[in-house]
């Protein structure tokens, strides 16, 4: 892939939209299946994914043109890393209270595969900004798959939403056990597919 | 082999470069950090005496942390006591080395506030700088002595004692005939769903009140916990005054109800209170003494 063509909005709408790393590219699906089954804890986790994606991103980029070709993946690994114990560090500092409920997942974000994957299929060949903007909108589409994923696990498992008691009931326990994740992120993909062919047919139609 | 001299030298610069990154930002974040878990265990020990954000604790309430040694000298062992005293207007510190029968050998004058003795390392430059430098000494505990203008009302002993699988961290409250205020278990690596369930209230708040004579032999029993205590221990405001008495008439002398599928965890949290309780009752008599028997102007 050579450098983009794309404008900043379309490569934000790339990431959340036409590139949804959960319901289109389908990677990081251990997250979107393991720790969403709230919405607070998608919307905590997805934000530090966003700020992790990029800054990574903008590094790689500013330092594509020195990394040595054979060594590119190990950079990559080293500079994730690098940020994840950035933020960590600085939630556990300034957040303590959110960070002893997802200080653990946190550090899990360095083999997130679709910050690997976005260094290497994008940020090494593209200038920093457009890195920018496409961390941004990847970042962002993470976040969007993780709190819809969480929100409807949330609602069917436990009957709340954000901790706010909605149903007075649980309708469907089966919702918060890992298994049902993997229903949930199914069903969800289903739907984005449906959404885009119909969205696809509208537009021939007009041409 | 140019190439793979390259590749090691753009390596160890990545490297070196990250970890300077991150060492910044653990310089600027570590005393926050630090603070953060501070006011944390304020929190806890303002907890376990019944204060809170609806209760504040009144202004004339100090905490005065003792902090335990064991010092090697000649070897020979001695016990070694930081103990809060109160000099002409502010409040230091005196080093109190006794010997294993609880007699006094030495007691030293430490240029330490209460503030700064917080820090752990800056404990050990001013105890390196004041004893002997042929002495060994190692940290082994802190107890923290609550005064409400001037008397004692409380003891918070911070402790960790093995569990199922790793340790147990907990604070304890007593108050000053031994008898329990209350346990809050701080941290720990038990099961989720099995053990981890010691630090729910229905199980830790079984501690609540018991006195130091019946904490000598309390034991564990393979028993369900009958409902109406189950309540009591989780929300005592639903309950009326006399039901609450009654309550505890029946069940204050009663053994620990072990959690269900989780008596390693149940037994290891009761013995180590009950390990930790005596030890300390032993080992604060003995002080007590000493620094009465020696007219030291200790504030606790």
């Amino acid at each position: 892939m050579a450098a983009t063509k794309k404008s900043n909005k379309e490569l934000v709408i790339n990431g959340i939209f036409l590139e949804n790393p959960i319901f289109r590219l389908a990677l990081s699906m251990c997250p979107a299946v393991g720790l969403t089954t709230s919405i607070k804890n998608g919307l905590l986790l997805g934000s530090a994914v966003l700020f992790v994606q990029i800054c990574s991103s903008c590094t790689i980029a500013a330092i594509k043109n020195i990394i040595h070709p054979r060594i590119r993946i190990p950079t990559y690994t080293l500079t994730i890393a690098t940020w994840v114990t950035v933020i960590d560090l600085v939630l556990a500092a300034y957040v303590p209270a959110a960070y002893e409920e997802m200080g653990i997942f946190v550090k899990l974000i360095v083999a997130f595969a679709i910050i690997t994957m976005r260094l290497e299929t994008f940020a090494c060949k593209n200038t920093i900004s457009a890195s920018f903007w496409d961390g941004l909108g990847m970042g962002i589409g993470f976040m969007f798959g993780m709190v819809s994923i969480g929100f409807v696990r949330e609602l069917l498992g436990a009957g709340t939403i954000l901790g706010y008691d909605i149903l007075g009931f649980k309708p469907l326990l089966f919702f918060v056990l890992p298994a049902a994740g993997f229903f949930c992120v199914g069903i969800m993909m289903a739907l984005f597919n449906y959404i885009e062919g119909v969205y696809n047919r509208l537009k021939e139609r007009k041409q | 082999m140019k190439e793979i001299i390259r590749i090691t030298i753009g390596l160890t610069l990545s490297c070196f470069l990250a970890a300077m990154i991150m060492g910044a930002v653990f310089v600027v974040t570590d005393k926050t950090k630090k603070q953060n878990e501070y006011n944390k265990t304020q929190a806890t020990m303002l907890g376990l005496l019944g204060y809170g954000k609806e209760n504040p604790a009144t202004e004339e309430l100090k905490f005065y942390p003792v902090y335990r040694y064991i010092v090697e000298e000649d070897g020979e062992t001695y016990l070694g006591y930081m103990v809060p005293v109160k000099a002409s207007d502010y409040e230091a510190y005196e080093f109190l080395i006794l010997d294993l029968e609880g007699r006094l050998v030495q007691r030293f004058t430490l240029d330490i506030s209460l503030e700064k003795a917080i820090d752990d390392s800056d404990r050990q430059k001013i105890l390196k700088e004041t004893l002997k430098p042929e002495t060994a000494f190692a940290y082994q505990d802190q107890t923290i002595v609550a005064c409400l203008r001037d008397k004692r009302v409380a003891y918070l002993l911070p402790g960790e004692f093995t569990g199922f699988k790793t340790f147990i961290e907990v604070m304890l409250a007593l108050d000053p005939r031994f008898d329990i205020i209350g346990l809050e278990i701080v941290e720990h690596e038990e099961d989720p769903g099995l053990g981890a369930e010691i630090e729910q209230d229905y199980f830790k708040n079984q501690f609540k009140d018991k006195s130091f004579e019946r904490l000598k032999n309390l034991t564990v029993v393979k028993e369900p916990l009958p409902d109406v205590f189950r309540r009591y221990l989780e929300d005592p405001d639903t309950l009326s005054a006399k039901e609450l008495e009654d309550i505890r008439n029946q069940y204050l002398d009663k053994d620990i109800y072990s959690l269900t599928g989780a008596t390693i965890s149940s037994r290891a949290v009761t013995n180590g209170v009950k390990n930790m309780v005596k030890r300390f009752a032993y080992r604060i008599k003995i002080l007590d003494e000493v620094i009465a028997g020696h007219q030291i102007p200790a504030v606790i």
